[in-house]
């Protein structure tokens, strides 16, 4: 959160209410994305970065959660708010899920050196 | 947060405007400004130490500087979840040169994304109820009462006019609200989300806003390809889904089309008799005439109303192949001139066909939409109309961009020269 504390700037900003806001930010899951850009900066140790599975497998659960959830809200009333708010949560997190997903794929420093460099040796691929 | 403005026509990819590219260290209170010319030559700098200075080097350049100087040039782009606006994001701000990525160093669930000309922020990030907020009051994000349309405004309004501020995250993880981040104003501010053009006094600060119209058969589709290996999921959760949220949408999200200037259609195939698997897809460009910097995209001869069928003796293509309608339309009470393509590409000689048959679509040389389409090719549509027109619609922006920072620019170097 580097660039939100200790900013000095002289000119007027318009600010958030951030009373509002709780303060959990940094309890967030961490993604892949962040740390394998921090290892990034290191360079020679890049490759040998687990793959983060806990975040997406986070989401996922909270996907079939939501789903469950949404089945029980609706069944009383069909068509109350309750129901559309339940399935509305559940279109938010099956987005999240589909980005985390798109993150975990673009993050992957082999598939992103390939991208580049695809008749380099390690990146050849072989049909049989 | 100084913005200096140099005034000399520039364009989207400039080596100076030390105030976008410098997104990380520009918290000091002094800076040391560099300008450079497009030669690399250096000519002029000055130690800033509030946020109005004027500079003039030995060429007798006038640079100003001042917060009110540089106008950042806003866009909305208006689709529901799940419609494709991440996909026509990356599309847009790789026409704009560089790839944009997350804010370095801030909230790893941000949904902000900056590159070096543009910044990319979600309206969600507007909400007035998070998750829990619109459980306990049934009510879903579409609903403008789960947003805070004044923020969103003010918040707006204050980067447009070159102002840096302190914007909300919503996590979509936790569906909390998050502590906020810094916006500084960049070159071109994009704005996605649900309600871009719901407001009016948000829509009237945009310079240009795209709606992303996809059809119940596609949308379905789409839900389908993207939730179906999901846990939890099945056809019917995925089906019960969209008709929840319908009434919603089609109270809140779907009526901001009729203020949009161009309008992305996507409808199932008329090639395919009965095809409803919705792979292979007929997409409408809707273009609205009259719009200050921006002149429609037009198929053989502006104006007229053709149908064609690029594939024959010329041109092979494969199954069920291709075909182009263009023509004046109707749209919401507004003129509008409205290109469709039915069909895909499956080989390349199709799509730079077809693009040296289009004219006014704004590239810098033949063959960029193709190229643009290419580089991306791993993106979802790069084979149809979906990425085809995203891309022509980048094109067309970067035309805005740069129009209107030439009119901006005149005023003031012609008071220069007197």
């Amino acid at each position: 959160m580097a660039t939100i504390s200790g900013v000095n700037l002289s000119s007027p900003r318009i600010m958030a209410k951030a009373a509002k806001t709780p303060k959990v930010q940094l309890l967030n899951v961490g993604w892949l994305r962040c740390s394998w850009k921090q290892s990034a900066q290191l360079g020679a140790i890049r490759l040998r970065v687990p793959p983060v599975h806990a975040a997406p497998d986070k989401i996922s659960d909270k996907v079939e959660e939501s789903i469950k959830n949404a089945e029980e809200a609706c069944a009383g009333d069909p068509v109350s708010g309750e129901c559309a708010a339940a399935w509305d949560e559940v279109e938010e997190l099956s987005a999240a899920a589909s980005h985390a997903r798109d993150r975990k794929k673009e993050s992957d420093p082999l598939e992103s050196y390939c991208k580049d460099n695809p008749e380099t040796e390690e990146c050849r691929t072989y049909d049989n | 947060m100084a913005v200096c403005t140099v005034y000399t026509t520039q364009s989207l990819n400039s080596t100076f405007s030390s105030s976008i590219k410098s997104h990380l260290g520009f918290h000091q209170k002094n800076q040391q400004l560099v300008f450079l010319s497009s030669n690399g030559k250096k000519w002029g700098s000055s130690n800033k130490k509030d946020g109005h200075n004027t500079v003039t080097n030995n060429n007798s350049y006038l640079i100003t500087c001042s917060a009110a100087d540089q106008q950042t040039v806003v866009i909305g782009l208006a689709a529901d979840s799940g419609c494709g606006k991440s996909t026509f994001m990356r599309r847009l701000t790789s026409v704009f040169g560089g790839a944009a990525e997350p804010p370095r160093g801030g909230n790893p669930d941000s949904n902000t994304l900056i590159s070096d000309t543009t910044t990319v922020i979600c309206l969600d990030d507007y909400h007035s109820l998070d998750r829990t907020g619109r459980k306990e009051k049934g009510v879903t994000a579409l609903d403008p009462r789960a947003n805070d349309f004044d923020l969103m405004y003010e918040q707006v309004k204050a980067i447009k006019s070159g102002v840096t501020v302190d914007k909300p995250i919503y996590n979509h993880v936790t569906g909390l609200l998050d502590p906020p981040e810094l916006i500084k104003p960049p070159k071109i501010l994009v704005i996605e989300g649900l309600h871009p053009m719901y407001d009016s006094r948000v829509r009237d600060l945009l310079d240009f806003s795209i709606y992303l119209d996809i059809s119940n058969e596609v949308k379905f589709a789409w839900k389908i390809q993207r939730d179906m290996a999901e846990r939890g999921h099945s056809l019917e959760s995925i089906k019960a889904s969209i008709e929840a949220r319908k009434p919603d949408f089609d109270a809140y999200i779907d009526p901001q089309k009729q203020y949009a200037d161009a309008v992305i259609e996507v409808l199932p195939t008329k090639l395919i008799p009965d095809d409803n698997e919705g792979k292979v897809l007929r997409v409408r460009l809707i273009m609205k005439e009259g719009v200050e910097f921006f002149n429609p995209v037009y198929l053989f001869d502006e104006g007229s109303t053709i149908s064609w069928i690029p594939c024959g003796r010329k041109l092979t293509c494969s199954y069920p192949g291709i075909k182009f309608s263009y023509g004046p339309e109707t749209y919401y009470g507004h003129e509008v001139s409205v290109l469709e393509m039915d069909g895909q590409f499956d080989r390349l000689d199709e799509l730079i066909y077809v693009e040296s048959h289009l004219s006014n679509l704004s590239t810098k040389f033949y063959g960029e939409v193709t190229q643009q389409m290419l580089k991306h090719s791993d993106f979802p549509g790069s084979n149809n109309g979906t990425g085809f027109f995203q891309t022509i619609v980048g094109l067309k922006i970067r035309d805005l961009y740069e129009q209107i920072s030439a009119s901006r620019a005149k005023a003031p170097v012609e008071v220069a020269k007197a």
